[in-house]
């Protein structure tokens, strides 16, 4: 989908359109380079694949997009829409429109989803303003999106992505089994609405029902305003969420893309190939 | 170690007593407790209940022994923090204290009617003698408990008496406010009696005590049936060393939950007791604390089981943070023949700086054999991954660690029955997790 299909509101639609762009992309924890040069261009209304084995760096090149804390670029660059987003914390990331669905979401007991996720979507969605964040350090029940319409739209998402309406009042993805937690990581992004969404593994752990319905959650969240960078091993998920580009990685970047065949390609020869044939002659990483 | 000096001495205790114009009987209670207090040893490290809790520093002489009372005060003529604290809940009755005196009171009518007692146990000890005589210090805390309740019970000055009479129940909490004054002793008391099927809630207030002392004395007497609610929220300065003696006698099936949020002091020594005397007795006894800076927050506690069929369920759960303290030391005491016990206890520590510290000894002393006692004592960090996925999910650093700790106090606030009271909890949270 290299042009958006648009029709009627095509410069509404422009307006609305967004770029992540990764820029040579190295990135290290202490001495040990793990992610070695990743070139990746997304815009909004694509899903981009992207399939690597174990300890490619998979993970790792979500978690910097994403702004965790641990990481060191090296080198490179992330922009959005332009805009360098390396030097904002992951908070500020997240309200420009970046949403990362955690392979491993880590549960909080005590925090229900319902409080946490208001707390959120207040801030991404700018209720919360800046300045009487940093004013009043975040104090929670300041400047809150309303409960009733908070409520509204919390139900009728939980409806619309198969998520019990009693996880509102559970505590965070604790004693969540695998698909909640992912069902539950697919309901945020619903309620956050970002531009961009990475989802790492978000198919890990799945039986097929489960994998069916947070499948159908991210096709329902694939409009034409939202970009999404789909992390996985398998192919297996591909079965149901249709890719746009699929990228192999491998060794800390990126060393082929194309369209929806590699995956097949890569489903057929297995990682083997990708070492024998893709990485054999380049740089040894 | 220390020293009691002329400020403390038995014609203190005299002075103390003359200047309220007490009866003779009185007057005789605290000279006997001043003789308790002056034959009894100082604490010292080598005490197994003060081994991590050191009075380093604690000097006697550096405080004045009493306060003197400067009377009532209208209600436009209180100082602003004791307006907010009287008007941010919904009571039945308020009583503020200031300065060793009652300052303020409010009350409904209805009380009265009810047979409901709710003054200040000055006027308790004028007005219903025969009360204070049968329950003060007889029954829960002796004066000889330790030797800040042989003090306390010497000097006693603010403190409220609490009577609910047979099934009566009083549907709003009862309020007491204490506002210490500052470098001098201050032992306020709580004397509630709730009589054969009563039902109250009760919220003491404590507050101020700057460059001060504290030694305080806490008595629930719970009759059969009768249900019982007690939050005693201590905020006091943080220059204020504070001592805490309390106990609950319950009696056949009862119900109390006793809440003991320990914020403020620079040191805290509470030991906190349920005393189980009547079969199918429930008590819960729950905690809070939250020690930062230098703060030394010490809870130590008794499950006394002396009759069967009783339940008990403890849990304390502290964050701690800078270079704080805390110490939680509890036993489980079953008695032979409390057959069918069902105890439980928790201590959870969450520590916020590698400089703080939790020190957690649970214990169990059983000596029937048809029980169910459990015990656990946690302690753990906020882990980065926490922050990093809320924060990933919008929420600022100062949200995201406020949200844990919140969650991790959530199992005790959830327990707290009055809804202003939680607001206030999560307030003070909120205050300290941005100090």
């Amino acid at each position: 989908m290299n042009t958006v299909a648009c029709s009627r509101n095509c410069e509404e639609l422009k307006t609305n359109m967004s770029t992540l762009e990764i820029q040579n992309l190295h990135v290290a924890i202490g001495d040990t380079e793990i992610l070695n040069g990743v070139d990746l261009t997304l815009h909004s209304g694509e899903i981009h694949a992207m399939m690597g084995p174990n300890g490619s760096g998979k993970s790792t090149l979500s978690y910097v997009i994403a702004g965790h804390p641990h990481y060191e670029v090296t080198q490179g660059d992330i922009l959005l829409d332009g805009e360098s987003i390396l030097d904002m914390e992951a908070d500020e990331r997240a309200r420009t429109g970046i949403f990362l669905a955690f392979q491993y979401p880590v549960s909080i007991p005590g925090v229900s989803v319902a409080n946490f996720l208001r707390t959120a979507v207040s801030n991404v969605r700018g209720y919360t303003s800046k300045e009487s964040a940093a004013k009043d350090n975040g104090v929670i029940g300041s400047n809150l999106m309303p409960m009733r319409d908070f409520r509204r739209e919390l139900n009728t998402k939980m409806k619309e992505f198969n998520v019990d309406s009693s996880f509102a009042r559970r505590y965070l993805n604790d004693g969540f089994s695998g698909g909640e937690k992912k069902r539950t990581e697919v309901l945020q992004m619903a309620m956050l609405e970002p531009k961009f969404a990475i989802l790492d593994e978000s198919d890990s752990g799945l039986d097929i029902d489960a994998l069916r319905v947070v499948a159908d959650g991210i096709n329902k969240l694939a409009t034409q305003d939202r970009g999404f960078l789909l992390i996985t091993h398998y192919q297996r998920i591909l079965n149901f969420v249709k890719p746009d580009y699929v990228s192999i990685f491998f060794g800390g970047r990126i060393v082929k893309t194309g369209g929806p065949e590699v995956a097949l390609m890569l489903e057929e020869r297995g990682y083997k190939w990708v070492e024998e044939e893709l990485v054999a002659g380049a740089v040894p990483v | 170690m220390i020293e009691a000096t002329a400020g403390f001495s038995q014609e203190t205790v005299r002075l103390a007593s003359e200047a309220k114009n007490e009866p003779d009987w009185m007057l005789d209670f605290r000279l006997r407790a001043w003789q308790h207090f002056e034959s009894m040893p100082w604490p010292e490290p080598t005490d197994e209940d003060w081994r991590r809790t050191r009075l380093t520093g604690f000097k006697l002489d550096n405080y004045a022994p009493y306060s003197t009372p400067n009377g009532a005060a209208n209600r436009q003529d209180l100082d602003p923090v004791l307006l907010e604290a009287l008007d941010e809940m919904d009571s039945a009755a308020s009583l503020i204290y200031q300065d060793g005196g009652l300052l303020y009171r409010q009350e409904s009518d209805s009380l009265a009617g009810q047979g409901v007692i709710f003054t200040d146990l000055q006027t308790a000890v004028q007005q219903h003698p025969e009360f204070v005589q049968r329950y003060f210090m007889t029954e829960a805390v002796s004066p000889d408990a330790n030797k800040f309740t042989a003090l306390h019970a010497a000097l006693w000055d603010t403190g409220s008496f609490i009577f609910v009479p047979r099934n009566t129940a009083v549907t709003l909490p009862l309020q007491a406010i204490l506002n210490q004054g500052d470098g001098v002793g201050g032992y306020h008391h709580t004397l509630l009696v709730a009589e054969e099927g009563a039902e109250v809630t009760v919220v003491d207030d404590l507050m101020g005590a700057e460059n001060a002392f504290q030694a305080s004395v806490v008595e629930l007497i719970v009759k059969d049936n009768a249900q019982v609610r007690y939050i005693n929220l201590q905020d006091f300065q943080h220059t204020a060393w504070n001592f805490l003696t309390g106990r609950a006698v319950l009696g056949k099936d009862t119900d109390l939950r006793w809440i003991q949020v320990s914020w403020g002091s620079r040191l805290t020594k509470a030991f906190l007791d349920l005393d189980l005397q009547g079969q199918g007795g429930h008590g819960e006894l729950l905690g809070l604390y939250f020690p930062t800076r230098r703060q030394h927050i010490d809870h130590q506690t008794l499950q006394l089981h002396r009759v069967p069929n009783c339940f008990s369920d403890l849990l304390f759960n502290g964050a701690l943070k800078h270079r704080a303290r805390s110490v939680y030391m509890g036993i489980i005491k079953v008695l032979p023949g409390a057959q069918k016990t069902d105890a439980f206890q928790r201590n959870g520590n969450l520590i916020l700086d590698r400089s703080a510290r939790s020190d957690s000894i649970p214990g169990l002393e059983i000596e029937a054999d048809d029980v169910r006692c459990t015990h656990a004592a946690t302690a753990a960090q906020v882990e980065d991954e926490y922050v990093f996925y809320l924060m990933a999910r919008g929420l600022t650093r100062p949200q995201a660690e406020r949200m844990i700790v919140q969650g991790f106090l959530q199992g005790v606030l959830d327990r707290v029955p009055v809804e202003s009271v939680m607001h206030k909890l999560e307030k003070v949270i909120s205050r300290k997790i941005s100090r």
